[in-house]
Formats: C-alpha cells, structure tokens, sequence
C-alpha cells in the first residue's frame, strides 16, 4: 500500500461551493448504474454532466463539449481509457481522474504514462469523487497542476507535447509516434531509469511494440535526436534494467 | 480481468447506488434496488466460484 499512499495527490476537504458553478465534467463508465449514480452525485453539486459508456462515445464527448474535467474509468469497451486518456489530451489538457479496481493499473498510468491528477480505486464514495473533482479543479485554477502539456527542453532537445514536436538545437526532427511517446516519457522523468517493462506498458497498445523491438525504437530514437548516435548523451542504457534520459550539460 | 477486480467493480455500482439512497441523491426506485442486488449477488457468485483466495490475485500479470 506504500505505493498507492506515495501516489496518491494532495486532496482537499473544504471545497468552496462557487468553484463548482457551471463546470463541465465528462463522467466515463461502461457500468450504467455506476455512471448513473456518480452523474447525479455532481448534477446535485451544480456540474454540467456529460456521460459516456465507452472509449469512442468519451472522445466524440470530449470533442464536442470541451469539459472542464473528465472522470475516466480504465477499462471501458471500445477503447480502454488509457487510450481514451491520451485522446483527449492531444485536443485539450485538461484535469483527468481516474477510475479503477486494480491499484496496480492506476500506479503504472497516474505515475508514469500520462499524468493525470488524481485517482480513485473501486469501490468508492461518490461523495469522495466528488470532493476530489473540486480539489482538483481548484488546483488547476489555481494553475497548480503538473502539467504534461508545456514544452520540454533536456540537453538539446525540445518536445512539445501538444505539437507533437521535436527539435534538436532548434531544427525541427521526424519521429514516429512511437519513438515520440518513448521521448515524452523518459523526457518526464529525466535523471530516472525507467524499466524495459514500464517503457513497453507506455507504449503498449501502438500493436508494433514487442520486447526486442523497444531497443530498436531506442536506436532508431538516438539516431534522429543525437548528436552522435553511437554515443548517445541524453538517452542512456541502464544494463540490464532498462533506459533512462539524462541532461548531458 | 481478475476476480478481484470484478468483484470491486460490482461493489462500486452497489455502493454508490446505497450512498445515493442514503443522501437522498438518488431515488431507491425497483430498478436500482434490482441493480444493487444484482452487483452483490454477483459478487456472491464470484466468491463461490472461487474457493481458493489465492487465486484472488490484485495485480494483474507482470
């Protein structure tokens, strides 16, 4: 349980009643009853509720709406809420909360994969729920987010994540999706090993992805972004365990 | 999917529907308290067919 408490973001207890005003707030469930209950909870609270029961219907909902916030459950029909959550914040970076029944799932997606801003393990309070969604609003007014939206400089290189670009000492370089997600997430956690696991997990679901194909997408990476491809500075190889992206200044 | 995980999903809709009726958030109309009973008698089911709690694993294959 360490690691749920070590992740688990500052909640607050006394939310003020004019922050709830008027937010729009995307709830996403494929359990009817639950969706249906949580909905009502923040309708009560004074939230504009959108619903949705699976993957395609919370990004057409999304896209449509441009919610304040969206309260994502993890596993959803259609496409998983991994997806769902990557969806959206390529249109718009907005708070996200997520719902699941397996901590071990929230540990790899809150920590690593995409930073949303809190979490909530199934089963809960609806009244919690909703003291996390003004928690966390309020943060974000407060621009106290950590945000994954802003541009990212490590050594030479520049990766914006809303652009979904890459510079290196101010040229722009073509990367594939994939190398990008790898670069977005070593470059979140620089000075950190990430484990060949963890690396794989967050780009899983891309379907070309295998073990020995990481180390390919690595090399394929270091000879777009670096200096010298066959001494690599930012992304090093931790034998044995994995990559890790350092600032070689 | 692990048992454990179906089984938290089913207590989330019984819980959530039982807080609501209890806040007065929502109605205990027949088709929630059908719904509520539905989620626990699943979660009954599920224990019963697992006998052996080892099997109850959390975390998904690593």
């Amino acid at each position: 349980m360490h690691d749920t408490e070590r992740l688990r973001l500052v909640v607050g207890t006394a939310p003020a009643p004019e922050v709830a005003a008027a937010r729009k707030v995307l709830v996403v469930d494929d359990e009817p009853e639950l969706l249906e209950a949580l909905c009502t909870y923040l309708r009560d609270e004074g939230f504009a509720v959108l619903c949705a029961g699976d993957g395609p219907a919370a990004v057409e909902q999304f896209g449509e709406h441009l919610p304040d916030l969206v309260i994502l459950d993890i596993n959803l029909p259609g496409f998983s809420g991994t997806e769902v959550l990557r969806r959206i914040r390529l249109v718009r970076d907005v708070p996200v909360i997520l719902l699941s029944a397996r901590v071990h799932e929230v540990d790899r997606v809150v920590g690593l994969e995409l930073g949303a801003d809190d979490y909530v393990v199934k089963p809960f309070s609806p009244r919690e729920v909703v003291a996390r969604v003004k928690s966390v609003l309020r943060r974000a007014e407060r621009g106290e987010r950590r945000s994954s939206w802003k541009e990212r400089r490590v050594g030479a290189i520049s990766i914006d994540t809303v652009a979904h670009e890459v510079h290196v000492n101010g040229k722009p370089v073509t990367v594939t999706p994939t190398q990008f997600r790898i670069l977005d997430v070593l470059s979140s956690h620089v000075g950190q090993t990430l484990t060949r696991d963890q690396l794989l997990a967050c780009v899983s679901g891309e379907g070309d992805v295998f073990d020995r194909t990481l180390d390919r997408h690595i090399a394929n990476l270091r000879a777009r972004i670096e200096p010298d491809p066959a001494n690599p500075r930012h992304i090093l190889t931790v034998f044995g365990v994995g990559y890790k992206m350092v600032d070689p200044a | 999917m692990t048992v454990l995980h179906d089984i938290r999903n089913h207590l989330a809709v019984a819980i959530a529907n039982v807080e609501g009726f209890r806040d007065g958030v929502l109605e205990p109309s027949p088709k929630r308290l059908d719904a509520v009973l539905h989620a626990l008698s699943q979660v009954d089911t599920l224990l019963s067919s697992r006998p052996d709690n080892r099997t109850l694993d959390d975390r998904g294959p690593t």
